[in-house]
């Protein structure tokens, strides 16, 4: 075991830094004496040697999507391409400050551009911003917009925003954080888009459904093109999560579908890797009526001039000001890092970007059938297969399983096989999400795994629910630590280290 | 043709289909209604290969003028101070990297330690007992903080819905604040400063009563204002006092918690990762106990698995989007963790005497700077009377915006004009900025640069 409070170091051992350049004594005592630090913060000293084993040893008691296969549902968690890293390591990226002026952002700003113009065009979205750092904040941007939408046209009395109840929690929490009240309708008994539950609902009170497709149940809702038409007749406007955009990508859009304004997650369709839970970037596309209330600034440009060397493109960029901006989500232009690596993925695709959509979903129904399918003298062993979360044909990204049988043949639940599955080396998918679905269990295998790794998780899984029920109840058994107790956690809360 | 190196089952999509009994990639989207389908195939450039991205990426990007590649006295929140190699090298490592949120501890204890060790560091540093694993950045901390306090405090307080923001809050980050509380119906009321640049206690007292009250320390002109230490208890208990820090300046200046900050949230990029053109940074957040159930945010706690030995998890997870739906907290869901681990490990590498130190080289950097400045026949103090951490405002003979531009072509970023984070202000105020990587040298060459432009102003 590894713990830094254990370290305690000598003084002298720390990280050495050069002399300050004036005197420190006269330096400290510039700060008012009532400002002074009275008490150093107290965590140990500890030297390089001591920190890189500790740090090392800490990822190795971590799992990433290059541990092994991450079926983590809705967070479409692909490989991540290494040269994205290198790049954003270069200086030209690492080593700049946002508002310095725009002649020393040119090449950054070349690429928000293309990403602006990009990410329009994959999802039918006349302007986009990349301002906003994570899914949820691009959720809140856009209802933001859609609200001043709302107050400039004299409709500031809509103050209800709809959402399916299988929707992420980020959408009723970031139309809340607007000031919205929220509708949650039922969905419909194959826990598709119910349209008579949205008919119900809707009116003079409606500002926006929010909704994404295809659904967190993995399948395209067929009755999208209707239910856009309802919400649009009564006055309110659609909004496209964007989190399961990477089913889609080149086949259909949000545009097409009928919707206003849309987010994208450049950290699961674009790559940005998620690291342990962010950065993320959120950027949003809208379509022309809302665009003049996005937040400021956005990139535009002009052909450049007699000695505007800028990019070296041909081009002079500048940051815009939409007419009636909300102002800022962020206080600088956003999460620039993770936009240059998402542009850097997205090079690696081009216009193949189809193919990469087209792999997801190829990917998820042949794990699907893998899973629904065993052999005869496979299926023999299996305590009881799992239902399909929805009956469909063809799902698209993911697919949503319900352990319900196994619960009622052994009393192991989808919490047991998942943490499971962690023993046979991989992430479990995602758990107890969709509500709807009951002892859910939310695969999605992404484009980046092979046909190898999807046959033996299939296999994994088999085994996983043909075990004796006491090995899967008392899961997992071989990884860093067992089961951990979350409800102690809860109710002693020691969130850091004690004083000494 | 058109390659594409990241698809393992590219060629096998036959082999594939007819596992399923499907004959083309169109069955797969067969459910798509016809009349929602896109024909036209998207209007991109082809693939690149790795190398072609690398190169175009190398010379975007070089176009771009890194702040530590001349002499730079930008900073005003963000700071190109160093990294030390190993955050980074460490950080990136692929467990750490490509890993998702940790809702499996059993195969996350990794991120989750670190995060735990973290929260401690926040703590330590501000003075607060609790902190979360990271907000965005410090403008959407400041403004989680203020819709916190409201719903911690605004049963006992006589300002129903109405708290107090210093005037010297830039605009980029008040814009973040008034987007974040306007929909719960928040009025934000501001608080102005004297002519020294410091907060006017006398003003304040108008806030008590209210909510909450943000100010920042150092402020917006690098001031190290006395008076909010005496803030707190001029506000009473009902009233939260909400600090946002340069956490550099921490070194040194006393830990807010300890002057009786109920919240304490601001920026930590400088521990851990460059400006990086605004983000990925991470903004820190850390309140009292009485906050902790209010608070936005992802939180580690400790706890032990079924076998007794010491475990982390997440916790008080009742408060977030994901169970509680619009009755969260805050609609946060991922954050700045990778960003945050960054600035552990910086943190960590410093040790708590090496911060000192490191707050030591900013001070003496600013305050040689400011004396060398000031020696500038033409060029004036903004705020003689008040004490500066590592940044200060000079009055120029001309405008600010104009000796930048001078100043630039002969390859000097003399700072920021004060026009740019407060519109109202004078034009010919300048901030200037100081770092641990500001030199002698810098310092000399902004000196002859300013000289020069105020002669060539006269002339």
């Amino acid at each position: 075991m590894s713990d830094i409070f254990a370290f305690n170091g000598s003084q002298e051992a720390g990280y050495a830094q050069p002399a300050p350049i004036a005197d420190p004594d006269l330096a400290k005592a510039r700060i008012p004496a009532s400002l002074r630090r009275a008490e150093r913060a107290g965590w140990p000293t500890a030297s390089e040697p001591e920190l890189v084993r500790h740090y090392t040893w800490l990822s190795q008691r971590n799992f990433g999507i290059d541990t092994g296969f991450y079926p983590l549902g809705s967070c479409t968690m692909k490989h991540n391409p290494r040269v994205n890293e290198r790049i954003v390591q270069l200086a030209g990226i690492n080593d700049i400050h946002p508002l310095a002026p725009a002649h020393h952002l040119q090449g950054l700003m070349a690429i928000y551009y293309e990403m602006q113009e990009m990410l329009g065009h994959c999802a039918g979205m006349d302007e986009v911003t990349l301002q906003p750092v994570a899914g949820a904040q691009g959720e809140f941007t856009a209802i933001r917009c859609i609200q001043e939408y709302h107050r400039s046209i004299g409709h500031s009395h809509r103050d209800k925003v709809i959402v399916p109840d299988s929707a992420h929690g980020t959408n009723p929490a970031s139309a809340a954080m607007c000031g919205y009240s929220i509708i949650e309708i039922p969905s419909g008994e194959d826990g598709r888009l119910d349209l008579d539950a949205l008919r119900a609902v809707v009116g003079d009170d409606t500002a926006a459904m929010m909704i994404t497709n295809p659904s967190t149940l993995g399948v395209f809702e067929p009755d999208i093109a209707e239910a856009t038409q309802i919400v649009h007749e009564a006055g309110g406007q659609m909004y496209y999560d964007g989190a399961n955009f990477n089913a889609i990508i080149g086949r259909t859009n949000p545009g097409l579908m009928g919707f206003d304004a849309v987010h994208y997650n450049l950290h699961k369709t674009f790559s940005q890797p998620h690291g342990g839970g962010g950065p993320g970037s959120g950027p949003i596309g809208v379509k022309s009526h809302l665009a003049e209330f996005l937040p400021t600034p956005i990139v535009g440009r002009r052909p450049s001039e007699e000695g505007e060397i800028g990019a070296g493109d041909g081009w002079w960029y500048t940051w815009e000001e939409p007419a009636n901006s909300i102002g800022k989500v962020h206080q600088w232009h956003g999460n620039a890092g993770a936009v240059v690596r998402s542009w850097a993925f997205y090079r690696r695709y081009g216009r193949d970007l189809t193919t990469m959509s087209e792999h997801a979903v190829l990917n998820a129904n042949y794990l699907r059938h893998r899973i629904m399918n065993p052999s005869p003298e496979v299926r023999e062993k299996i305590h009881a297969m799992p239902l399909d979360g929805c009956p469909a044909d063809v799902v698209k990204h993911e697919f949503t399983l319900s352990m319900t049988p196994l619960v009622d043949a052994i009393g192991a639940n989808g919490k047991d096989v998942a943490k499971r599955l962690l023993d046979y080396g991989y992430m479990s998918p995602t758990l107890y999400f969709p509500m709807i679905v009951p002892e859910c269990l939310m695969v999605e295998p992404t484009e980046t795994e092979s046909k190898e790794a999807l046959d033996q998780f299939a296999k994994d899984f088999h085994s996983v629910i043909s075990e004796d029920p006491e090995i899967l109840t008392t899961a997992p058994h071989t990884t860093d630590v067992k089961r951990v107790d979350e409800v102690w956690a809860a109710r002693n809360l020691i969130l850091r280290h004690p004083k000494e | 043709m058109d390659m594409v190196d990241q698809l393992p089952n590219l060629g096998r999509e036959s082999e594939m289909l007819s596992a399923m009994g499907l004959n083309s990639m169109d069955d797969l989207f067969s459910d798509i209604p016809k009349a929602v389908q896109r024909s036209a195939p998207l209007d991109l450039p082809p693939p690149q290969t790795e190398e072609e991205i690398w190169r175009d990426a190398q010379r975007l990007l070089s176009s771009n003028v890194p702040v530590n590649s001349r002499p730079s006295f930008i900073g005003a929140g963000l700071y190109a101070n160093h990294v030390p190699a190993m955050v980074p090298m460490l950080a990136t490592r692929g467990e750490f990297l490509t890993s998702y949120t940790p809702y499996q501890p059993e195969v996350s204890q990794g991120m989750l330690q670190a995060m735990w060790e973290f929260q401690t560091m926040i703590s330590e540093l501000v003075g607060l007992p609790v902190a979360n694993v990271s907000m965005y950045d410090a403008s959407t901390a400041a403004a989680e903080a203020l819709t916190t306090a409201v719903r911690v405090l605004n049963r006992k307080v006589e300002q129903k819905d109405t708290v107090y923001v210093s005037e010297l809050v830039p605009e980029h980050r008040f814009s973040v604040i008034q987007n974040y509380t306007q929909g719960g119906g928040i009025e934000v009321k501001r608080l102005p400063h004297r002519e020294d640049g410091c907060l006017d206690m006398e003003a304040a007292k108008v806030a008590t009563g209210s909510c909450a009250v943000y100010v920042e320390q150092p402020n917006a002109f690098g001031i190290a204002d006395e008076g909010i230490t005496l803030l707190k208890n001029m506000l009473g208990e009902n009233t939260a006092l909400i600090v946002g820090v340069n956490v550099v300046s921490l070194g040194l200046m006393e830990a807010p918690g300890h002057y009786g900050a109920d919240i304490v949230v601001g920026e930590g990029q400088p521990f851990g990762i460059g400006p990086t053109g605004g983000g990925p940074i991470y903004g820190i957040f850390a309140c009292k106990q009485a906050f902790i159930r209010q608070m936005p945010g992802r939180i580690v706690g400790l706890s032990h698995d079924s076998d007794g030995q010491r475990a982390f998890t997440l916790t008080l997870s009742t408060r977030e989007q994901h169970i509680r739906r619009h009755r969260a907290t805050s609609n946060i869901c991922s954050n700045e963790t990778l960003i945050a681990l960054m600035g552990a490990m910086h943190m960590a590498l410093l040790g708590p005497s090496g911060l000192e130190i490191l707050s030591t080289r900013n001070a003496a950097a600013a305050m040689l700077a400011e004396e060398k400045l000031l020696e500038i026949k033409g060029v004036n103090a903004a705020h003689p009377e008040s004490t500066h951490f590592n940044e200060f405002v000079i009055r120029l003979p001309g405008s600010a915006d104009d000796l930048c531009q001078h100043l630039d072509r002969r390859g000097i970023t003399p700072g920021l004009p004060i026009e740019i984070l407060f519109p109202d202000m004078s034009n010919n105020l300048l901030l200037v900025s100081c770092t641990d990587q500001t030199s002698e040298g810098d310092i000399t060459a902004l000196v002859a640069g300013i000289s020069g432009w105020i002669e060539e102003v006269k002339a």
